[in-house]
């Protein structure tokens, strides 16, 4: 559905988005993650034609976007990072608007449009001036905007950004229900919101991809060993021989006092026995009570820090 | 193209930016009209529309100063750059709506001749020619101003320009008369506005003339979408 070969984009000297290739298949809901000034915006900007790129090809539905741009184009919805709204115009003209713009023919234009404000939900703002509208509306609008004509391929640009948490919700849910019939990329740097609503993921850093995989096998595979966090009563030099001592422990470390006389402390396993119940075990013999004890799943968080901070360092 | 220019001639008239273009211009074109033809008693309509050349350089690019500006500050052009439309149907589309607000003003005008024809009679084929050539000088006046709004994010600098612009066009005359380097003069000569609309003032059509402001019309809005074009590559 979407492939991209070798893209590479240059703003003078700097290198915003460097040799990256990927694939896309129909039907699939990809999230696009990393962080600000990664290269999000800006390749998504090329795969909806809006930029060129330096070098490499993007084909949409087999259309190449600089050789058969309005074919390619047709094909696709795409939600900028800013809602490409004109504050002038009611929300109707607008949509009436874009569906000119679109040339789309298919239905007939006021049965499609009520058709997409349903979905998105901004039927009762029909007729309210854009300009007016709240951040979660204006939103909603600009994604109403990237629904009009069906396109298969649906590009959204940070489609929860500035929203409140009842808004992003309803967001997610949304693209989660369009995600059904459709190609969705969609791009963020909000991890959460990539495990409620993508598949896949793509993380890109400083243009270049480093990691492409399902949500679940990403979290997995970067994951060295389980973690634990325990919370023990007891002097912290006596619990933190007990702990070093034992099999199957790789490394302890005291996190905080938790609470008056006890401490945290994150333990790594080597991932290949379970110590849950010779930890426990171990420390009541010495008289040290174990007060709370948690697994610390690793999250898209940790692989996320894990992925990206080999170049803060060189930043730094 | 078409849904662009019903989108822009509709802010053109739900924002205020058409109304005071149509006012202005009827207000000092109702000035010259009085103080020329009324006052004086003549049916000789060259001066006002002499005038009306000088006081458009102002106005056009008053009224076009948003048309790619605004696009770019509000980031719309995101919208119509990834739309499924040529960057050219979208530059048409643009310098049609601001033209038919042009013609929509212009058109309030017509009254000076109906008023000069019930006083006496009327230079028909000078008439005819004044208009049109107007309205070609504005269509190179449109074209150019839009150019300048697909260079910037701000409307006034981008006003600036074009009218910079516009008046440079003017003073090209000025060089022309006052330069005794021939090479200069004669080009000059050529970009002078002055001269060739002078032609028409008199009634006189020349294929030359009309080609001359069907070119520059032409090439600037070719410039404009090479402009938006190029954006694609920064």
């Amino acid at each position: 559905m979407i492939e991209v070969v070798g893209l590479t984009k240059k703003y003078g000297s700097n290198l915003a988005v460097d040799n990256i290739s990927f694939s896309i298949q129909k039907g699939e809901i990809v999230g696009f993650l990393g962080p600000n000034g990664a290269g999000k915006s800006t390749t998504m900007n090329i795969i909806t034609g809006y930029l060129s790129a330096t070098s490499g090809s993007v084909k949409i539905n087999g259309y190449d976007v600089l050789d058969d741009p309005i074919e390619a184009r047709k094909c696709i919805g795409y939600l900028p990072e800013q809602p490409p709204l004109y504050l002038d115009m009611t929300v109707n003209e607008y949509l009436r608007f874009v569906y000119n713009l679109k040339k789309v023919s298919h239905k007939g234009r006021e049965v499609h449009i009520s058709e997409v404000c349903r979905l998105v939900g901004i039927e009762h703002v029909r007729n309210r001036i854009v300009g007016n509208l709240s951040k979660g509306y204006k939103q909603r609008v600009g994604l109403a905007q990237a629904l009009i004509g069906d396109p298969e391929v649906l590009i959204l640009d940070e489609p929860t950004v500035g929203l409140d948490p009842n808004q992003i919700i309803e967001i997610r849910n949304m693209i989660r229900t369009l995600g059904k019939e459709r190609t969705i990329i969609l791009s963020t740097h909000i991890l959460p919101e990539v495990n409620a609503v993508c598949e896949r993921v793509l993380m890109i850093n400083a243009g270049k991809i480093v990691a492409n995989d399902t949500t679940e096998n990403i979290t997995e595979t970067t994951a060295a060993g389980k973690q634990y966090l325990v919370r023990v009563e007891g002097p912290q030099s006596a619990v933190l021989a007990v702990l070093n001592n034992m099999e199957g422990i790789t490394s302890a470390k005291v996190q905080k006092e938790g609470e008056p006389g006890a401490f945290d402390y994150l333990i790594q396993t080597d991932n290949e026995s379970d110590i849950r119940k010779t930890l426990v075990l171990a420390l009541a013999k010495q008289e040290f009570a174990v007060l709370s004890f948690q697994a610390v799943g690793t999250s898209l968080e940790d692989v996320f820090s894990e992925l990206t901070k080999n170049d803060k360092k060189g930043d730094a | 193209m078409l849904a662009i220019f019903k989108r822009e001639l509709q802010a053109y008239f739900t924002g205020p930016i058409g109304y005071i273009f149509c006012a202005i211009f009827i207000f000092l074109s109702n000035l010259f009209f009085y103080f020329d033809n009324l006052q004086f008693y003549t049916s000789d309509f060259t001066h006002i529309f002499n005038l009306m050349m000088l006081y458009l350089i102002v106005l056009i690019p008053l009224m076009t100063m948003r048309l790619w500006s605004e696009e770019k500050r509000q980031r719309t052009d995101q919208l119509l750059l990834t739309a499924p439309v040529s960057t050219t149907g979208v530059v048409l589309g643009k310098f049609f709506a601001a033209l038919a607000v042009f013609l929509i003003s212009l058109s309030l005008t017509l009254v000076y001749p109906i008023v000069v024809a019930a006083a006496g009679t009327l230079p028909t084929a000078k008439i005819i020619g004044n208009y049109i050539a107007i309205i070609f000088a504005a269509s190179a006046y449109i074209a150019i101003s839009l150019f300048f709004s697909s260079l910037t994010k701000s409307q006034i600098i981008s006003a600036i320009l074009s009218i910079v612009a516009l008046a440079l066009f003017w003073l090209a005359n000025l060089l022309f008369t006052s330069t005794s380097i021939p090479w200069i003069a004669a080009v000059m000569e050529f970009f002078s506005m002055i001269t060739r609309y002078f032609n028409f003032f008199r009634g006189i059509f020349t294929l030359a003339d009309v080609v001359y402001f069907l070119s520059i019309t032409g090439i600037f809005l070719f410039l404009t979408s090479r402009v938006i074009e190029k954006q694609r590559w920064s």
